[in-house]
């Protein structure tokens, strides 16, 4: 149990951390930047309980996405600096080395199946992110829901 | 010539100022609320100038006057044009006023001023004596205006819009924000009708405000390492401009400080990549002694990539010699310490998430779901190149390892 809490809580939040510290993320966004790997990469587990590794990365990316755009409209920052260090969990990194390491061992089926499941990974990651992108801006501002209140009275 | 601004010991000008206003206590009630400017040649104050800040984006010019062995010189057509521009980020209209002399209405229009409205009898109303110049008495005050808009110049703000869209591409944003930059800063100096076209390593920009011929740049970024950190700086600036707080100079100024913001501490980046390296592993199935190889593996990796950056080395060499690297010290570490629970693809796939192009994998995601297509496709490659790159790399040693040297993987 505590190997799954650690595991699963505070490597992506650490793990995040590290990754916005070697873009050269500034200092006062780490802990968002942690925030939103950690929420991807818990959601990405909840998933996979249920569904494939595909359908699990689009719910992570989901929430990355979501949390990433609350974070911007709050930190008032480029949204690239949460998303690019919050999706890291998810990329199919796992997926190149048995990719190369079936290929290598010549177990050509097998590696076809993990190259082939990387792409849909990474399709996955793709959908999940214009998914949340085309949402309008004004939806995570405060405003917007003050005032939609306001007008319903 | 040199122009600046005067903050304090304004009373010193007085001589000067009386120039153009004879009634000091007039000149009183505008010194302390006013900007001051001075100009200077070659040591010598020859032009000084007074202007207030009025409501509703309007500013007026209080005073203005050259010393009079001077006048006639182009010195006072050089002031109001720099005070123009000046005001022109803070202000839309400028106002004058001046006595019913054709001498200085005529320099006023020279200067672009054009006739704007009347006060009947302000000469007799606030001056205790009767002014009279080129023998005509003044006795109502005429205004006029001038629209600073037309006062920018094109060039220069494009140069700016441009430095920064520049900034921004170079240092991993998305085209969308590179474009909604250059297209904010352009309105803010009222440089309207602008055309940008983005690539993921040039930017082509062409501009007009009405008044001048078009002028177009063309400008080449090399892909190369980003920064975040540059990124969110210069959105900052970008929010500060178009809520009109800094100016053309200032701007610039700024863009060049941004763009020396250093990289993080060395010792620092190769640690991170290794923490990035050992947390990964772990969280992804490692257990705690792979994980602590694999944080080892991704402070050399870190070390690398240091050297990478500076002797500038291309992409495919950086990334396959990553990738070998990773699999050599895993295969190592194997082998020295021997440990039955230490797995190869337990170390390797922590290590590798340094390398994966996370920003760029990213940037064409968006860049296509804001339908840039062309410049997502060539970020998009770039991405798939460098996995590819990683691949080789790990391929090229395990064969080796494998089929030359007959050593067991798994």
């Amino acid at each position: 149990m505590m190997r799954e809490i650690f595991a699963n809580i505070l490597c992506p939040f650490v793990g995040t951390i590290a990754f916005s510290a070697l873009y050269n993320v500034p200092n006062q966004y780490y802990f968002c930047c942690g925030i939103t790997g950690a929420a991807g990469w818990i959601m990405y587990q909840c998933a996979l309980e249920y569904s494939s590794a595909a359908i699990a990365s689009f719910f992570g990316t989901l929430v990355v996405v979501l949390v990433s755009r609350m974070l911007t409209v709050r930190m008032k920052c480029p949204i690239t600096i949460f998303l690019v260090s919050g999706i890291l969990p998810l990329v199919p990194g796992a997926g190149i080395y048995y990719t190369v390491y079936y290929l290598v061992t010549n177990q050509l089926g097998l590696a076809a199946q993990k190259g082939l499941e990387s792409v849909k990974i990474a399709f996955a990651i793709v959908l999940g992110i214009v998914c949340i992108v085309s949402i309008p801006r004004e939806v995570f501002q405060y405003t917007y829901w003050k005032e939609r209140r306001k007008r319903k009275g | 010539m040199k122009i600046r601004k005067i903050t304090d010991n304004k009373r010193n000008y007085i001589e000067m100022l009386l120039l153009a206003d004879p009634q000091e206590d007039m000149i009183e009630k505008y010194l302390d609320d006013g900007e001051m400017f001075l100009l200077e040649d070659h040591g010598d104050p020859k032009t000084v100038c007074v202007v207030e800040l009025l409501k509703n984006r309007r500013c007026e010019l209080k005073n203005i006057a050259t010393v009079e062995k001077d006048q006639g010189k182009g010195y006072g057509k050089y002031m109001i044009h720099y005070v123009c521009e000046h005001y022109s980020n803070r202000c839309d209209v400028m106002y004058v006023g001046t006595g019913n002399s054709r001498k200085t209405l005529e320099f006023y229009e020279k200067c672009g001023f054009v006739n704007s409205h009347m006060v009947m009898n302000f000469f007799v109303d606030h001056y205790d004596q009767p002014i009279y110049e080129d023998g005509v008495r003044l006795i109502d005050m005429i205004y006029l205006k001038k629209n600073l808009e037309s006062e920018v110049d094109v060039k220069k703000v494009v140069d700016l819009a441009l430095e920064a869209g520049r900034i921004l591409l170079k240092n991993g944003a998305e085209i969308f924000r590179v474009e909604e930059t250059i297209t904010r800063i352009c309105h803010r100096f009222h440089v309207d009708h602008v055309d940008i076209f983005t690539l993921s390593h040039g930017l082509f920009i062409s501009a007009e405000n009405g008044n001048e011929e078009a002028y177009t740049k063309v400008k080449h970024v090399p892909l190369s390492a980003s920064h975040l950190g540059i990124v969110a700086e210069v959105n900052a600036l970008s929010r500060e401009i178009s809520a009109g707080d800094v100016g053309i100079d200032e701007a610039t100024e700024r863009l060049k400080e941004i763009e020396k913001m250093p990289s993080m501490k060395k010792y620092f980046q190769v640690l991170a990549s290794g923490i990035a390296s050992g947390t990964f592993g772990y969280m992804m199935g490692a257990n705690v002694i792979e994980s602590f190889v694999t944080f080892g593996i991704g402070c050399v990796l870190g070390t690398w990539m240091l050297l990478v950056k500076k002797y500038g080395m291309s992409k495919i060499i950086s990334n396959i010699v990553g990738g070998v690297i990773i699999s050599t010290l895993a295969i190592a570490a194997k082998n020295i310490l021997n440990q039955a629970d230490l797995r190869i693809d337990g170390m390797v796939i922590g290590s590798i998430m340094p390398l994966v192009p996370g920003l760029a994998f990213v940037n064409a995601i968006r860049d296509i779901a804001d339908s840039d297509f062309l410049s997502g496709t060539v970020r998009m490659i770039d991405a798939i190149l460098v996995f590819v790159y990683i691949a080789v790399g790990m391929g090229l040693t395990f064969s080796i390892y494998n089929n030359m040297l007959g050593g067991p993987l798994l």
